[in-house]
């Protein structure tokens, strides 16, 4: 327990820094959301007077210790761009990229894991060969090229799934899914390849062990030698590849949601930056932030329960 | 191809004028009904029309509202929801008699009382309307009855109708709505608000008890696609009916497919050259026309912009009768540029010119790559610096730090708005630092000339000089484009008289 609340201080301290740095940056950066707002249409006056109801003419010290004041009361703000409470408008953006980063982990996780297993067992013969070519290919190949395969096949000529846009998950479950399913294939691809690496390579490294000869030697049947000895000692590194990947899968979702013009995280935070949107880029990095912290903070907690030779403290 | 569009415009904006007193033009629409799916190329910001200065939510607002006064196509002011207007001979009062069939979409009938409350909320400095200085000269608003409003001026300000017509600034919103406009906008325009999907689409139904007819269509989704590969495919599935800004390079393309159609038009949008008065070469008229004749405007339509465009020497709208025709750009002539650089004093290898292109819109970084070799046969070291939007609005239009660079305009049709913002030394568009007694002389002169032919003049002597004087390179009208799918009608009708926004009621579905 002392090392769970040990991990949410140390995380405590690292969001503070985060924030701190990110409005820094971003009020370093030339340009602000007055200007953008007003774009060509801007006037000295009306600029100043925007910035002025902005609150953008307060000193720093008073803009991010109003921002904290806020946080402190759960308020994240308003989007000085769209002029809506930041608040349901990320709830909205994180859960549909949610969905996106638990569909594209599934589908790596699915296809990486048995194929790893495959090629670790059928080691340097035609089955690992194959498997480690897919997974170059896979590597080699960035995020979008699969987008736009996905796109030209299953979108343009099946037909079968929508070539963009989305559906909040709590309108409707199974279009939602329908329309996160290519961008989520076209991620987890690219993950999957990784993750085969990494599950062949422990799995190789944990078969030539001895209890697995033991194991062998018992007079156990392989299939139980490999799956349940050999890879629940494997499992752990690739759960915690797979959730370092979790904040990679962060970072590549924005490329994602423009190809499929799926409007989540990415976007938002992509639009928050683009519009130096003081209040939304913290919203944004913070939560982002926050999202992958706690995603490998969990994995850290999963580790014992799947290999008990670990312990945390 | 854009004459004939022009002339069915107008013919459709003459039947609109007739038709104005009958309460429903329903049988202009061949069919009725359906969802017609918009793949647009833009993120809808804040809701609220007097908020908003931005083209692209614009583009929705204007399907919501109407505005006491608007244009036909070749931009003469129109009465819309006021049935007629008058101007005093001193021209300081003018009076609007209301229609009084008007519904808001809350049901509540639009009075005089609305028209009072939506100017005094713009001419409110809390309200940080885009559109207040048009109401800079407004002394008082008065509404003797329902349906009369008197607006009292403090001195002549003679493009005030136009103004009002332009950007949403007439638009009428009901009384006391001002603070659920912002998501939920309410006016008495053809489509109603029904949702918006933040960052994913826009959603407007029809409005049964329009003043001028119900629309065709049941429904409008606006999707918000950015990325124009992803609307291109969007129309290609058939996922979406109509997509505005084709990227140039893929217009062709688009005519050739045999399921789809193009509808484009070259008024609205222009780009030009910007030389900038804070840099010492440039003060000298001789540098500015030897820059002039260095650049061949066809070719470089040609290579940056596909070709989709018109080249042109002013940067007024085609369609109004303010433009100034004469005008004819000039033909590249490196020599002639030499021998004037040569004057000026800067031989060979002595003029460096920093150009700041925005990545926003990156024809014009490849038009500032064309223009290097032009400069350096002229014996000019031309480099490019690329900025993001937010980066080039802080430099070169706030801060007016650039030598060079280039822009674009889009739907400033009224003059003053154009002409006076631009070129005139206190200009709030003047981000070259132009300083020219005769244009601020002309510009001034045309705000208290109330008759529309004699300004008329006076903007194309402005323009005249602009051009003489190469206070500015301008180089074309560029195209806009919507890409739609063969069963799509009435795309005639789309687009309004300022080239940027559209209006979707009188669009079909077969």
């Amino acid at each position: 327990m002392s090392y769970v609340i040990k991990r949410l201080l140390s995380m405590t301290f690292t969001l503070i820094l985060i924030s701190i740095i990110t409005f820094v940056i971003t009020n370093i950066l030339p340009g602000d959301v007055a200007i953008m707002i007003m774009g060509t249409q801007s006037n000295p006056e009306a600029l100043a007077n925007l910035r002025e109801s902005l609150g953008l003419n307060d000193t720093l010290f008073v803009q991010y210790g109003n921002w904290v004041l806020g946080i402190l009361q759960g308020d994240l703000g308003t989007s000085l761009l769209f002029k809506m409470p930041i608040g349901p408008l990320l709830l909205q953006k994180i859960t549909s990229s949610a969905l996106i980063v638990a569909l594209s982990m599934s589908v790596a996780l699915l296809l990486a894991i048995p194929l790893g297993v495959w090629a670790a067992v059928h080691k340097n013969r035609w089955q690992d060969n194959f498997s480690s070519s897919v997974s170059i290919i896979g590597v080699s190949l960035p995020d979008f090229f699969w987008g736009i395969m996905l796109i030209l096949i299953f979108a343009r000529a099946l037909g079968w799934f929508p070539s963009s846009g989305f559906v909040h998950p709590n309108e409707d479950i199974f279009l939602a899914i329908k329309h996160a399913f290519l961008p989520s294939l076209a991620l987890g691809l690219g993950l999957m390849a990784h993750l085969t690496r990494m599950t062949r390579a422990t799995m190789t490294g944990i078969l030539s062990q001895e209890f697995i000869r033991v194991a062998r030697a018992k007079g156990l049947k392989e299939k139980v030698v490999v799956w349940q000895y050999g890879l629940s000692s494997a499992i752990g590194p690739v759960i915690t590849v797979a959730g370092l990947q979790t904040g990679y899968l962060f970072g590549s979702i924005i490329v994602m949601e423009s190809l499929f013009n799926y409007t989540g995280m990415g976007w938002l935070t992509y639009q928050a930056l683009l519009n130096r949107d003081i209040p939304l880029i913290q919203a944004t990095v913070f939560s982002i932030a926050a999202a992958v912290m706690l995603i490998n903070l969990l994995i850290d907690l999963l580790y014992p329960i799947l290999d008990p030779r670990v312990r945390l403290s | 191809m854009e004459k004939k569009l022009v002339n069915t415009c107008i013919a459709l904006a003459t039947s609109l004028l007739v038709s104005t007193t009958t309460a429903s033009y329903a049988s202009d629409c061949p069919v009725t009904g359906g969802t017609l799916v918009w793949g647009h190329s833009e993120t809808t910001q804040n809701l609220y029309v007097h908020q908003t200065g931005t083209i692209s939510t614009l583009r929705i607002l204007q399907n919501i509202h109407d505005g006491l006064v608007t244009t036909d196509q070749n931009l003469n002011i129109i009465p819309e929801l006021a049935k007629n207007y008058s101007l005093s001979d001193d021209g300081l009062t003018y009076t609007f008699e209301l229609r009084n069939d008007v519904l808001f979409h809350d049901g509540s009938k639009m009075t005089a009382a609305d028209v009072k409350y939506s100017f005094e909320t713009i001419m409110n400095p809390d309200t940080g309307a885009v559109n207040k200085p048009v109401f800079n000269s407004v002394d008082a608003i008065e509404t003797p009855d329902d349906y009369t409003v008197i607006i009292r001026m403090n001195e002549i300000n003679a493009p005030f109708l136009g103004r009002l017509a332009a950007l949403g600034a007439g638009a009428i919103i009901p009384e006391g709505s001002a603070n659920i406009q912002g998501e939920a906008p309410i006016g008495a325009g053809p489509l109603k608000f029904v949702r918006r999907e933040f960052g994913n689409e826009v959603e407007l139904e029809r409005f049964d008890e329009y003043w001028n007819g119900p629309s065709c269509i049941d429904r409008l989704i606006a999707r918000e696609v950015t990325e124009p590969t992803v609307r291109l495919t969007g129309l290609r599935t058939g996922e979406m009916h109509l997509i505005n800004d084709i990227p140039t390079d893929r217009v062709e393309e688009i005519k050739a497919d045999d399921n789809l159609k193009v509808l484009s038009w070259s008024h609205g949008v222009f780009d030009f050259v910007n030389l900038s008065y804070g840099f010492e070469p440039f003060k000298d008229e001789r540098v500015r026309l030897a820059i002039d004749y260095l650049i061949d405007k066809e070719m470089l339509l040609q290579g940056a912009l596909w070709g989709q465009g018109k080249t042109a020497a002013s940067p007024g709208f085609a369609t109004s009768t303010s433009y100034n025709n004469e005008l004819k750009q000039r033909p590249q002539d490196i020599e002639k540029a030499k021998a004037l650089l040569a004057e000026a004093g800067y031989g060979p290898g002595e003029l460096k010119v920093v150009f700041k292109a925005t990545t926003n819109y990156p024809y014009h970084v490849e038009a500032a790559q064309i223009l290097v070799e032009w400069f350096r046969m002229a014996g000019i070291e031309l480099t490019i610096e690329q900025l993001t939007w937010a980066d080039w609005l802080s430099q070169v239009w706030v801060d007016k730090d650039f030598q060079m660079s280039m822009m674009n305009f889009n739907s400033i049709w009224e003059e003053d708005f154009l002409y006076y913002s631009l070129f005139n030394s206190t200009g709030g568009f003047n981000y070259r630092g132009i300083n020219d007694p005769t244009i601020d002389e002309l510009t001034e002169k045309a705000r208290v000339t109330i008759d529309k032919a004699e300004r008329a003049e006076i903007y194309k002597e402005v323009q005249q000089r602009v051009f003489d004087k190469v206070h500015d390179i301008v180089l074309w009208h560029r195209n806009s484009s919507f890409g739609a799918q063969k069963n799509i009608g009435g795309l005639d009708t789309l687009v309004n008289a300022d080239g940027a926004t559209y209006h979707f009621d009188r669009v079909w579905i077969e």
